[in-house]
């Protein structure tokens, strides 16, 4: 009851100095009202659970990264810096570095970018500037549906149908654009291959595969930082006689750099992190390999997928020194694709 | 109770201000309950200004095609194929599906750009040849990613069409058995209970701390909200790996569906708190300010107020997590083990799901159990869509958007409200302090709970104290 | 309150849905005697994993018994073994005293023993086409193999291949050779066999792990190495895998020379054949020195068999019921079991090995041993009180064909899952080397093959093999144009007047569109000043 009395208090206060007018300047003022509010047992009780909650959320993901820092330490402390220069993958001889892994990862998320960013953003262009209404909503729906299409499914596309298909266009981007370094498919002595099974399970088919995964997640960041862009302007550009991708190009991309930005980077930090359908496709090696169209690659979570069955306990410690390496990488791509995303809308805030 | 006093003392406007809040457009019925409530408060009335009468004149089409665009389009789009095809048919050894489009493309720019530029100047160009581009970049993108889902469902209809594989599990079907033996029961049994297990989990945990990052607040909070945004970038085979090593190579010794719903939930909480996190924080904060005006406490604000108006955006952040850990594989990959039998233990064997079961049917090199793969993988593209669709009605509206049903219920609601309110504030306003704790008249209708509609939705949650019993 | 008892509804409907969907489940599969065994789960190599499968299948629906296996590699299934993750892991290869790189010993926690379950041949599965068509029958030498897994034979027209292989006009086309990426019995087992033969070829000893050679390729599984060459773009491959997953897959195998000098297809016979030189260890850890080198001719050199490692005591994991069902799961497939090794692709356990599985057998706590006896063991290798060392099978296998034998001549007939034959060239001509005359004769005869496409009808003597193989690749399958191969490129032509004529046609196109809208444009914007 004292929390009632407490609440009657207030009401009193409340009520002799009016609810909304300030009283009278000669209204009685019996004393000074408390802003102090005691919390009643049931908001003490709610505000331990919900800080518990808080607590508990924090200590899983507290132990999650402090058994991954604690096991990923036994193997940096053997491999030391060579850890990221290394390319062979061997942690029972201590020969183990992340150098090729990481390198491949990189490739497939740069490749997946090269054909998601321009994909994404027309379509977010599309989606935001040009359809009419309800096809709008219809074209929002289904992008974002895309989005929640499970990654084994994509993986299950790359290599029954993608990966015979896209051989010949590889073939022909080799033999006609091969004069660029990355486009040439060479074997050791430099002599150029033409087999078709030269250009299977590349880092170009794993980052088409990728592409399409995260494009649906760009597509909806971008189109909601385009749409984000105020109609003062846009009519302003109209009126002056723009067309319209006089309009888009004055108004809205300068508007939605940052969604564009952030879109990019959100896509580009889950391309890092995919596993399942890169496993599928990637023939996995152990050497850095700049040859995009080549057959060959690797990635560090497909790593970890091959490897973790048959690690010993140091070996394990090795894939987590892996797996922490592209946690910290994924980490500072969201981080500052979050940032990024977050400045640009930071005039849109609700009025909350 | 005191806390009986409270409503006694609020006009009946404040409340019809919370409902307004809740329900912007809720104005007709409202309004006309408020018409009928007594100004007799000390408080003004908030007036809904006077729609104009003036005529709405018939809408200008504006975004009409000109025939001349039309030609232009239709004419590019003929004069393309046809020189691709001539050229590939006839005139150079060219061949290849993929080239011909990609000639027929850029013919088809280059006629378009042409033909417009013989009526219009450089910017008009550049416009259509620009708008041009954003259309196919949609339309590549949408075919692409269509056709996937098609492809798979398409190559999954020899086993999806058997019945069996819905309601049978694998331990009789070996490598060799047509599809008419074995199914997928297993799986989607298995897929079942380690959601179910990692939202039992998730949910709970995960609204309650997104409830603590919004309405505790605080240096912790912030913490809290750094730390599980970071755990986003959390990559979901490092979620499995950390399964894998710390609970079942240190506690369980064997792979199992629990283990699995533990690298979910590892997985599944940064997302959910996060997408609750922003669908909390869009609550208008009038509606807390008006509840704690009211006197409500923190707890009643947040399980009446707060909670209810974000009730469809947290439905919707649960369901994508949900369907974000239904399709992942890689955790479960490392975590549950593989088997072709029932297993409805979670703590005891290995527990099989979709996109595991999908995974290891398709290594194989046998043409009825690829069939089988793709089968499964439909199953788990229908799930998911499913979710997404059940995701997309609860939740296609924002915090406080009302059904036409929900939007009646809260005007009558309101109207009946506010008639409770007039009849009793006339005598008991001026007294309300110094009778209130003994016995506020309560009018007939409005003691019981079951009175009031049942689609009716959150808000009116000034009047909850009073009707719970005390 | 009126959400209270919505919340509770929707509990109450979603909480009997489930237990609906529960009890459904357990209807369909919880027959009466499910309890009398315990679920048992075991993961390994994938060198034996389509035999288990067929078991786990057998036992499932006449015992009632759940075995759940998963072919994660042999390595991934010691380290189970060693963390007690499993009740039992099957491997190739013993756990490694002195791993191969220097890692720590694997040594179990508790006890364990080997016990073997099924023989069978490492093979060499291949997708090759001459001329559009199938290769069948190819034929190799261990040093030749070996050769193409370090990558110092990398073209399929190599001297030495063609010299295995006098009736075939070997194309000019890389070789893929298909390892596996992670860690496995198989590649344990085909790399002791090199390091053994030709140590002076693979220097690197034992190897779980296959070290991809520089034009080679790696991929997970045996299923993930047998699927990539038997893919369209997997022509030109050859990998090193169990006989079954040809079988399966439909796909040849290379017969490889023994030392009686007969090339030998690694059929359930010539396996068991084989195994009769097999030396055991006291622990059944397998010596196979004698039947890399068996006299026998009939004998297929990588023969093998693999182990399932079984507790001998309890465990983390293990208890004495699951210990009743391993022993009865253990029977059944040393006995019954091995009824089927053979249509599996494996090849039956004999007799010793049988009996001495039996002593393992009676080592598992809980295993129930009275019906463990040789007697009433169904096992095709034996009958009831044959003598140990006697193989059924061996004593019925069939002498090679005289066309097997080193020299001239080819057999015609395929191998493995590709039973279709391949026509050779009869008279072998040339057989030593690839000299023009044998590959011209060869490009004319594919035609002979029933309902092939009869791309071998150009029959120009003239021409070389590989532009012909090429010309009539492209029938075979939908994706035309994926088998073009290297000396077959499109830019070398280089500009002939053909070229030329085409170039000027399409630019002429191009002219013929373009230049009328110009022109008229042009003619409008300086009409008005005229006017």
């Amino acid at each position: 009851m004292s929390s009632g009395s407490d609440t009657t208090e207030i009401i009193e206060a409340a009520l002799l100095n009016g609810p909304r007018e300030s009283a009278p300047d000669d209204a009685p003022r019996p004393r000074p009202r408390s802003l102090d509010a005691k919390a009643s047992r049931a908001d003490t009780v709610f505000r331990v659970v919900a800080t518990s909650a808080g607590g508990t959320t924090v200590a899983i993901m507290l132990a999650v990264g402090v058994f991954l820092s604690i096991r990923a330490g036994d193997a940096l402390q053997v491999a030391g810096f060579s850890f990221l220069t290394e390319t062979e993958w061997s942690p029972e001889t201590q020969t183990f570095g992340i150098a090729a892994v990481l390198f491949g990862t990189i490739t497939i998320a740069v490749i997946a970018m090269c054909f998601s960013v321009p994909l994404a953003l027309g379509t977010a262009l599309l989606i935001s500037e040009v359809v009419p209404g309800r096809v709008k909503s219809a074209l929002v729906t289904l992008v974002d549906l895309m989005a929640a299409v499970p990654s084994v499914v994509f993986g299950l596309w790359g290599v029954f149908f993608l990966q015979a298909n896209v051989i010949p266009v590889a073939q022909w981007i080799s033999t006609y654009f091969g004069w660029i370094p990355f486009f040439a498919v060479t074997d050791a002595d430099g002599n150029r291959l033409t087999d078709a099974s030269a250009f299977t399970s590349s880092a170009f088919i794993a980052g088409m595969v990728v592409a399409l995964m995260v494009v649906p997640t760009q597509t909806s960041v971008m189109r909601e930082a385009f749409s984000q862009a105020p109609v003062g302007e846009r009519e302003g550009a109209l009126a002056l006689g723009s067309t319209r991708w006089g309009m888009i190009s004055t108004v809205v991309l300068p508007f939605g750099r940052g969604g564009v930005i952030g879109g990019t980077m959100l896509g580009l930090g889950r391309a890092l992190g995919e596993t399942i359908a890169v496993y599928m496709i990637i023939s996995p090696i152990f050497e850095i390999n700049w040859q995009v169209l080549k057959t060959g690659t690797n990635s560090v979570s497909a790593l970890i997928a091959l490897r973790y069955g048959e690690s010993s306990q140091f070996g394990l410690s090795a894939l987590m020194a892996a797996g922490l390496v592209l946690f910290l990488i994924t980490l500072v791509v969201n981080f500052t694709a979050s940032s990024i995303v977050a400045r640009s809308r930071s005039g849109a805030e609700s009025g909350a | 109770m005191m806390t009986d006093t409270i409503t006694t003392l609020v006009d009946p406007a404040e409340l019809e201000e919370l409902e307004r809040e809740i329900a912007p457009d809720a104005d007709a019925d409202a309004d006309a309950g408020a018409e009928t409530a007594p100004s007799g408060g000390r408080l003004g009335r908030t007036v809904v200004p006077a729609r104009s009468d003036e005529p709405i004149g018939p809408r200008r089409a504006v975004r009409g095609v000109t025939l001349d665009d039309r030609f232009n389009l239709f004419g590019a789009l003929a004069a393309a194929l046809a020189v691709a095809t001539l050229l590939f048919g006839w005139l150079t050894p060219m061949t290849g599906v993929v080239g011909w489009l990609v000639v027929a493309f850029l013919v088809f720019l280059g006629i378009y750009a042409l033909l417009v530029a013989m009526r219009s100047d450089r910017q008009a160009v550049v416009d259509r040849v620009m708008t041009t581009m954003l259309y196919s970049a949609g339309a590549i993108l949408l075919a692409a990613l269509v056709f996937v889902v098609l492809y798979t469902v398409g190559r999954g209809i020899p086993a999806i069409s058997h019945l069996n594989f819905f309601t049978e599990t694998m331990k009789f079907a070996g490598p060799l058995d047509s599809l008419e033996v074995g199914g997928i029961l297993h799986a989607i049994v298995g897929t079942l209970i380690q959601i179910g297990i990692a939202l039992a989990i998730t949910i709970p945990l995960g609204i309650a701390t997104a409830v603590f990052l919004n309405e505790v607040g605080g240096r912790f909070a912030r913490f809290v909200r750094t730390i599980s945004d970071a755990m986003t970038a959390l990559p979901s085979i490092v979620a499995g790996l950390f399964v894998y090593s710390a609970v079942i190579t240190l506690i369980t010794h064997q792979r199992s569906g629990f283990a699995a719903s533990l690298a979910i939930t590892v997985m599944m909480l940064p997302i959910v708190i996060r997408a609750s996190d922003v669908v909390l924080r869009l609550v208008a904060g009038h509606l807390r300010e008006a509840s704690y005006a009211l006197g409500a406490s923190r707890w009643r604000t947040v399980w009446h107020v707060v909670l209810p108006t974000a009730r469809s955006g947290l439905v919707t952040a649960v369901i994508l997590g949900t369907a974000r850990g239904v399709g992942e594989t890689s955790p479960v990959l490392l975590t549950s083990g593989v088997t072709a039998v029932m297993n409805l233990n979670p703590f005891e064997g290995p527990m099989i799901s979709l996109p595991l079961q999908v995974f290891d049917f398709v290594k194989s090199p046998e043409p009825n159990m690829i069939a089988r793969g793709f089968g499964a993988a439909a199953t788990l593209i229908l799930l998911v869509l499913a979710l997404f669709a059940i995701a997309r009605v609860i939740g296609g509206k924002g915090p406080g958007q009302l059904s036409d049903r929900q939007r009646r219920a809260a005007g009558a609601a309101s109207a009946r409200d506010a008639e409770r309110m007039s009849q009793r504030s006339r005598p008991a306003a001026a007294t309300a302090i110094v009778e209130a704790p003994a016995d506020p008249p309560r009018p007939p209708g409005a003691s019981d709970g079951p009175d009031v509609p049942p689609g009716r939705p959150a808000p009116p949650e000034a009047q909850t104290p009073e009707e719970r019993p005390a | 309150m009126t959400r209270t008892p919505r919340l509770r509804r929707a509990f109450a409907a979603a909480l009997a849905t489930m237990l609906l969907a529960a009890g459904l489940a357990s209807a369909a599969s919880a027959p009466a005697y499910a309890d009398t065994w315990q679920p048992i789960d075991g993961t390994g190599s994938t060198w034996s994993q389509n035999a288990l499968d067929q078991w786990r299948k057998n036992v499932a629906s006449n015992y009632g018994m759940t075995i759940n296996y998963s072919g994660t590699g042999s390595s991934a299934g010691r380290q189970d073994f060693i963390n007690q993750r499993v009740a039992f892991a099957v491997s190739e290869i013993p756990f490694q005293a002195q791993p191969e790189d220097n890692s720590p010993p694997e040594v179990p926690q508790t006890g364990y023993a080997y016990m073997p379950i099924v023989a069978g041949g490492t093979s060499f599965m291949y997708n090759l086409k001459i001329g559009g068509k199938k290769v069948t029958n190819l034929r190799l030498s261990g040093e030749v193999i070996s050769k193409i897994f370090t990558g110092q034979i990398a073209n399929w027209n190599d001297a030495a291949i063609q010299a295995d292989n006098p009736g075939l006009a070997m194309p000019d086309k890389a070789i893929v050779p298909v390892v596996r990426s992670d860690g496995s019995g198989t590649s344990a087992q085909f790399t002791l066999w090199m390091s053994k033969q030709f140590p002076s070829i693979w220097t690197a000893g034992m190897r779980s792990q296959f070290p991809t050679p520089a034009n080679g390729k790696a991929q997970n599984g045996s299923l993930g190495v047998a699927g990539y060459v038997s893919q369209d773009y997997g022509e030109g491959a050859i990998t090193y895998v169990e006989y079954s997953y040809a079988l399966k897959s439909g796909f040849p195998v290379a017969k490889v020379l023994n030392p009686s000098g007969y090339y030998i297809e690694p059929t359930y016979q010539s396996v068991a054949v084989a195994l009769m030189s097999a030396s055991v260890n006291a622990d059944l850890t397998q010596n196979l020195d004698s039947v890399y080198n068996s006299g026998d001719a009939r004998a297929y050199p990588l023969s093998s068999y693999s182990y399932m490692i079984v507790p001998t005591e309890l465990n983390k994991v293990f208890t004495t019921a699951k210990g009743r069902t391993l022993g009865a799961f253990a029977n059944y497939m040393l006995c019954e079991g091995q009824q089927q090794a053979a249509a599996l692709g494996y090849s039956p356990l004999p007799m010793n090995l049988v009996q001495a599985g039996f002593e393992q057998i009676k080592r598992i706590p809980g295993a129930d041993v009275s019906g463990v006896d040789l007697n009433t063991c169904n096992n095709p290798t034996f009958k009831p009180g044959d003598s140990p060392s006697n193989n059924q099978l061996a004593a019925t296998a069939p002498q090679p064909a005289a066309c097997d034998k080193q020299g001239p001549d080819q057999c015609t007939t395929g191998t493995a899952g590709a039973v279709e034959e391949t026509p050779v060239t009869g008279t072998g001509g040339g057989g030593g080397s690839s000299d023009a005359g044998a590959n011209a004769n060869a490009g004319g005869t594919p035609s002979a093959g029933a309902g092939t496409t009869g791309g071998g009808s150009t029959g120009s003597t003239g021409a070389t093999y590989d532009a012909n193989g090429n010309l009539v690749s492209g029938g075979s399958s939908t994706t035309a144009g994926l088998a073009v191969s290297s000396p077959f490129t499109l830019a070398d032509p280089g500009w002939g007047p053909a070229q030329l004529l085409m170039a000027a046609a399409g630019i002429l196109l191009l002219v013929a569109i373009v230049v009328p809208p110009l022109t008229s444009r042009r003619l409008r914007e300086s009409r008005p000043p005229k006017a």
